[in-house]
C-alpha cells in the first residue's frame, strides 16, 4: 500500500506531505521516542501523540515512511515548518491510536 | 528515555568526543524532590552559535546520521516535568577555562518523570570505555553522598593500573554498591 492511498483510505488530515508514492511495510506505535527511534522498523507508519520537534527527528532517524498523530493532535508552526523542509509525510487524524493502529493493521493485512 | 541514567550515559559521550580530561557528572537530590543533573567537562567547548543549535535534534557534529538526539532528550525530559535545562559554553579557541557544562533540573515528582536507573551501571560503562578521563561523579542527597573520583582511584593504584581492567570495574561496583545500599539503609 502507498502512502496517498492509506492517506484517503484512513481520511488523514495532510500536514506535510512529501513522497507519497512510497511503499508501507507495516506500523508501529508508540510516545516514548527513546524507545521508538530504536524498535520502529523503516518504512512503517507511525502512530503518536507527541507533537514536538522531536518527533520528525525520531521519524527521519528510523526511516519511518510516515507519522499520524492521533487524536487530533496538532503541533506547533515551527514543527511544521521543519516536517515541510524535511519533506516528512505526517497527518493527523480524530481517532485515538487504538482505532487507528486497528484500522491500519486490517489495510496491511 | 525511559531512564535518566540512560540519557546521561549518551550526554557523557558528548564530553568525551570533545576531547575533555576531566569531566564532572553531578546528581543533586533536595528534600522536595528535585534533581539536578549538571555535567561539566574540559574540552573543547562550542561557539555561541553551536550551543543555540545543540538542542535542535536536526543538528549533529556526526557525520553518520543526520540528527543527534541526547540533549533534545536530556531537554525534554526536564521540561516535561516542569524543570528547566541550560547549557554554558566557552570554545578552546578562547583559552583558559574552555569546556563545556550542562545542567538539566527535573521535578521527580511530576507523573512524567522517568526514575533515575542504574547510575552504578551507566558510571562503570564510562570509566571501563575511557579509563583515562579523570571522571568525577557525585550523587548527593538528603542523606548522604555517593562518589567515585577516578583521579584519586589512579593515584592509589598507580598509572600503571587500567581504571578499564575488569577487576577494577568490579571494585568500582562494589564501592559504588555499597554507597548506595548505605543511603536506603
Amino acid at each position: 500500500m502507498k502512502i496517498k492511498e492509506l492517506r484517503d483510505a484512513l481520511n488523514l488530515r495532510v500536514l506535510s506531505e512529501g513522497d507519497t508514492e512510497r511503499e508501507i511495510s507495516g506500523g508501529y506505535c508508540g510516545d516514548l521516542l527513546s524507545f521508538v527511534m530504536g524498535r520502529c522498523p523503516a518504512d512503517s507508519v507511525w502512530v503518536t501523540i507527541m507533537n514536538n520537534v522531536n518527533v520528525l527527528a525520531v521519524a527521519s532517524l528510523a526511516d519511518a515512511a510516515a507519522v499520524i498523530l492521533a487524536e487530533d493532535t496538532e503541533p506547533d508552526e515551527a514543527v511544521l515548518a521543519k516536517a515541510r523542509a524535511e519533506g516528512l509525510n505526517l497527518y493527523t487524524s480524530p481517532m485515538t491510536a487504538f482505532e487507528l493502529c486497528g484500522r491500519l493493521y486490517d489495510l496491511l493485512a | 528515555m525511559r531512564e535518566l541514567s540512560l540519557n546521561i550515559l549518551d550526554i557523557a559521550q558528548n564530553s568525551v568526543r570533545a576531547e575533555a580530561k576531566n569531566i564532572e557528572i553531578a546528581l543533586l537530590e533536595d528534600e522536595n524532590g528535585w534533581l539536578t543533573f549538571r555535567i561539566t567537562d574540559n574540552g573543547k567547548g562550542m561557539d555561541a552559535e553551536t550551543v543555540r543549535r545543540v538542542s535542535d535534534p536536526f543538528y549533529t557534529t556526526r557525520t553518520t546520521r543526520r540528527v543527534g538526539l541526547g540533549l533534545p532528550f536530556l531537554r525534554m525530559g526536564a521540561e516535561m516535568t516542569g524543570g528547566s535545562f541550560s547549557i554554558r559554553s566557552k570554545p578552546r579557541e578562547e583559552g583558559e577555562g574552555h569546556g563545556t557544562v550542562v545542567t538539566a533540573v527535573f521535578n521527580m515528582k511530576h507523573i512524567d518523570a522517568v526514575p533515575l536507573g542504574d547510575m552504578v551501571s551507566t558510571v562503570c560503562v564510562l570509566l571501563q570505555g575511557q579509563p583515562d578521563i579523570d571522571w568525577l561523579f557525585i550523587h548527593s542527597t538528603p542523606a548522604g553522598e555517593v562518589r567515585l573520583d577516578a583521579a584519586e582511584l589512579r593515584s592509589i593504584l598507580g598509572e600503571e593500573v587500567s581504571l578499564g581492567e575488569t577487576e577494577v570495574i568490579n571494585w568500582i561496583r562494589d564501592y559504588l554498591d555499597e554507597q548506595y545500599s548505605s543511603l536506603n539503609p
